[in-house]
């Protein structure tokens, strides 16, 4: 039985008006993204810690070298990162050399695919234009993809890839036409072999294709599975040979790390806390799925990308592990906005429609009338829950003094409306400023001065003023977690005092080189850039 | 179930939650009876795989009674 009703124009109008404020509002964060993106780009030096080292991957990959390297061997660099993010950047590196504007760019690019991707999927379901356009907002206007959005990482490269692929998935069961359905199961699994090769968290967009493919035809996702798989598993051991074992080595093994149950909760809380208003109807969407209708692939996607979100609390992990469920979110949630605005929902009898629905059922006209005012309060909830702005410039100054906005983040530079209650929150969203491009440059100045090689926290540093980049310091702590690492070649070369210069950002060496430096060197000086102090450290007189 | 016809039913997918939740289930609390040695009982991540467990069953005996409806 169909729902239809005919709402009260009055009611039309409310939605109408409350649609467009939602619109304006999500708006005003796709320009504060954009301005941010723009920012990012122009700022020549690390903006969150370890871009740096993804751009020597870049640069490595764009000189035919795997990145995957012996760590105790010179220059002690390795990566745990998948190619393909840095590959696509290789081409820059040809034409402009070692840069992080290029990097930022394809990072925030993918982001606005994403938000289209997301647009697309909720009109092809719910046929409505402006659902649609709020859900690709909404993506953007989330305080994790605008932290990590125009980043020089890979991470939301990968949400793209993903995205892509179960919009592509989504109707390819239904494609009559053999040969169309497999060019379109074949671009679907290729787009995960992408999102795979980007970073590694893709693998639950796989699992949920396949158990998508599997609950609607097990025969087609059986055999187009062992396909899937046989040419993922050749791929990886291509270069897995190709790199001498470093690549599962650097990976896969590197990449087991201590796992933070309080940091799981306290970002799911965030998550929650942000997110809410659009997390409900997406979860309704699922139940409504899972007991009414035939599962999406949405829904499945959604449910193992939340439960994959569990991981988030790994030491190095992070808020960035949620991007893959709000996108899956923002479509869920769209779709269950479109269907709630032009009274489409669908209630097959059964034991639960009986008990739940049908009682209801008279009331459904009412509902419908609420429904509109409803719908667009939700959006406009979500604006106000995700609220971030820069605190400082020209403009924005003025907007958040008019909106009595204080910063809670950089001294004043930034507002969140996270706060800073999780571990694993990015602590970034703030403009850097020209006080920070010189400072950085300054430090440049300091590396070029030594005739020495440097070990450096930022990779930066050592890329602009030609020199060799030593080390990958996250990439040794995760060895060393995992009992992977020896350094006695490194700590050598520290005790012999061959570095002309050492700088410390995060310090997030192994304890034991973290001694050594200690030990033969000395802090000389601080230098402030972009909210952080790098310690400038030189040899002790002997 | 290799049929080109084939497609699971509500009913299918409800047993494969139920009995996969169960047996996730005991698995599970099974890593300890079966490693003796470890110390400081359940940990939190197992606490969580616990609870997944336990709700995929629940889901899958509620799925149950839609009957031949596809999932």
């Amino acid at each position: 039985m169909r729902t239809t009703v005919a709402p009260a124009p009055l009611f039309q109008r409310a939605n109408r008006l409350l649609l467009a404020a939602a619109l304006l509002i999500l708006l005003g964060y796709f320009i504060i993204y954009g301005v941010y993106a723009v920012n990012l780009m122009l700022f020549p030096f690390d903006y969150d810690q370890g871009e740096g080292f993804e751009l020597v991957d870049t640069v490595m990959f764009s000189r035919g070298e795997w990145p995957y390297q012996d760590t105790e061997i010179y220059p002690f660099y390795s990566s745990n990162y998948p190619p393909l993010f840095h590959v696509m950047a290789a081409p820059f590196v040809w034409v402009f050399g070692p840069a992080y504007w290029y990097g930022r760019l394809l990072g925030f690019l993918g982001t606005l695919v994403t938000a289209g991707a997301i647009a697309l999927a909720v009109h092809r379901e719910g046929q409505h234009r402006w659902i649609a356009v709020l859900s690709g907002l909404a993506f953007l206007a989330s305080n994790t993809v605008y932290h990590i959005g125009p980043l020089f990482r890979q991470h939301m490269t990968m949400v793209m890839f993903e995205t892509l692929a179960v919009v592509v998935l989504a109707g390819v069961n239904e494609i009559s036409d053999t040969r169309q359905r497999r060019r379109v199961l074949a671009l679907g699994l290729g787009l995960i072999l992408a999102a795979g090769y980007t970073k590694q968290l893709a693998y639950t967009t796989a699992i949920a294709a396949l158990l998508f493919l599997f609950i609607r035809q097990p025969r087609r996702a059986v055999v187009w599975g062992l396909g899937f798989g046989l040419v993922g598993v050749a791929v990886f051991l291509a270069i897995d040979q190709a790199t001498s074992g470093q690549w599962w080595l650097q990976t896969i093994t590197a990449n087991i790390n201590e796992f933070r149950p309080d940091q799981t909760v306290g970002l799911f809380r965030l998550w929650f806390g942000l997110h809410g208003f659009l997390l409900i109807p997406a979860a309704l969407m699922v139940v409504y799925e899972l007991y009414f209708a035939r599962l999406s692939v949405y829904s499945l996607w959604f449910v193992m990308a939340t439960a994959n979100s569990i991981l988030s609390g790994k030491w190095g992990a992070g808020d960035s592990y949620f991007a893959t469920a709000i996108a899956a979110m923002c479509i869920l949630s769209g779709i269950f906005a479109s269907r709630t605005l032009n009274a489409s929902w669908h209630f097959p009898q059964n034991y639960l429609s009986r008990w739940m629905v049908n009682p209801l059922r008279r009331f459904a006209p009412q509902m419908a009338a609420a429904g509109l005012v409803i719908i667009p309060l939700i959006y406009l909830g979500y604006g106000r829950a995700v609220l971030h702005i820069p605190t400082e410039g020209a403009v924005f100054s003025d907007i958040a003094g008019a909106l009595n906005i204080q910063g809670n983040a950089y001294g004043g530079r930034f507002y969140d409306s996270a706060g800073r209650i999780a571990g694993g929150y990015a602590d970034i969203g703030h403009l850097t400023t020209a006080e920070d491009i010189a400072a950085g440059w300054s430090i440049v100045e300091r590396v070029r001065a030594t005739d020495k090689p440097v070990l450096s926290e930022e990779a930066a540093f050592n890329l602009l003023a030609g020199k060799d980049v030593i080390t990958n310091p996250t990439q040794l702590l995760n060895l060393a977690n995992n009992g992977l690492y020896d350094g006695a070649a490194l700590i050598h070369m520290i005790e012999n005092q061959e570095f002309g210069l050492v700088i410390f950002r995060g310090q997030l060496y192994p304890v034991p080189v973290l001694i050594a430096v200690t030990t033969y060197y000395e802090q000389t000086d601080t230098v402030r850039m972009n909210g952080f102090n790098y310690m400038i450290l030189e040899p002790r007189a002997q | 179930m290799l049929n080109e016809h084939f497609t699971l039913t509500k009913r299918h997918l409800g047993l494969l939650l139920f009995i996969g939740g169960v047996m996730g289930f005991w698995g599970i609390l099974a890593i300890d009876l079966l490693d003796a040695g470890r110390e400081g009982g359940i940990g939190p991540a197992q606490q969580i795989a616990l609870g997944l467990m336990a709700t995929a069953a629940l889901i899958g005996l509620t799925l149950i009674p839609l009957g031949n409806h596809p999932a």
